[in-house]
């Protein structure tokens, strides 16, 4: 996601064209949020399923940048993750 | 857990303290006896029983395995309960439980939201078990 800034500015200078940028991107799936879709108001730090979703591969919480969750969401999300993890219901981190 | 009774740290504020909902889990020892683990319920139930709290749901996910070691045990018997007892309470179920060996982790937190009345997600079967339910679209995510 960090390339879509730096590639529509490159775009940009070199062919001067919105033209190129709106091609690119103009069908690009807006991001959101999964919570706020479903009005999730409360994350239940038990439910293993949803936390192990935002919790890919190495277990370390998935960036907001990527996911698109909100901040409000997303700061729900890490307390529930930290509660699930002190009770050594999902890992730290695993290799 | 200890059967000691409990003092409130200014006996004279008793009157004034809310009685709050909480949700505690603890993770005890795997190699536990079942009435071992009744015995803690026990425990947590005649604490919260000597400031008229009370137990409101208690539930037992059985043995599970760790996401990582604690104590060099893989396992652990987790149990849920939902209480309600006075303010000043949480910091003496807090300290009964790190006393408490035979108990690797705990956490207690207010219940925030009335789904945590109810079972728990735990509780619900795996869609991969139930091949005959629809996995719902929140599970699916």
């Amino acid at each position: 996601m960090r390339m879509r800034r730096s590639e529509a500015g490159g775009g940009g200078r070199d062919r001067g064209g919105k033209k190129q940028f709106k091609k690119k991107f103009l069908f690009r799936k807006k991001k959101f949020c999964k919570f706020c879709d479903e009005k999730i108001k409360f994350i239940d730090y038990k439910d293993l399923r949803l936390l192990q979703a935002f919790t890919p591969e190495r277990a370390k919480i998935f960036p907001r940048r990527i996911s698109g969750t909100c901040s409000k969401h997303q700061r729900k999300l890490m307390q529930a993750i930290k509660r699930a993890r002190t009770l050594a219901l999902i890992p730290f981190t695993s290799d | 857990m200890s059967q000691e009774p409990w003092q409130p740290d200014e006996p004279g504020k008793r009157e004034m303290l809310r009685m709050l909902q909480y949700e505690t889990i603890f993770v005890t020892d795997p190699n536990l006896a079942e009435d071992e683990v009744d015995e803690l319920v026990k425990g947590v139930d005649h604490l919260a029983a000597s400031a008229k709290g009370k137990i409101l749901k208690v539930e037992k996910w059985g043995k599970r395995r760790l996401a990582y070691t604690v104590e060099r045990r893989e396992e652990g018997i987790y149990v849920l309960l939902v209480l309600e007892i006075p303010t000043d309470m949480v910091k003496e179920l807090d300290r009964r439980y790190r006393m408490n060996d035979r108990i690797l982790r705990h956490l207690t937190v207010r219940v925030e939201n009335e789904a945590q009345l109810g079972p728990s997600p735990m509780m619900k079967p795996r869609p991969a078990e139930r091949e005959d339910l629809p996995v719902e679209p929140a599970a699916a995510l």
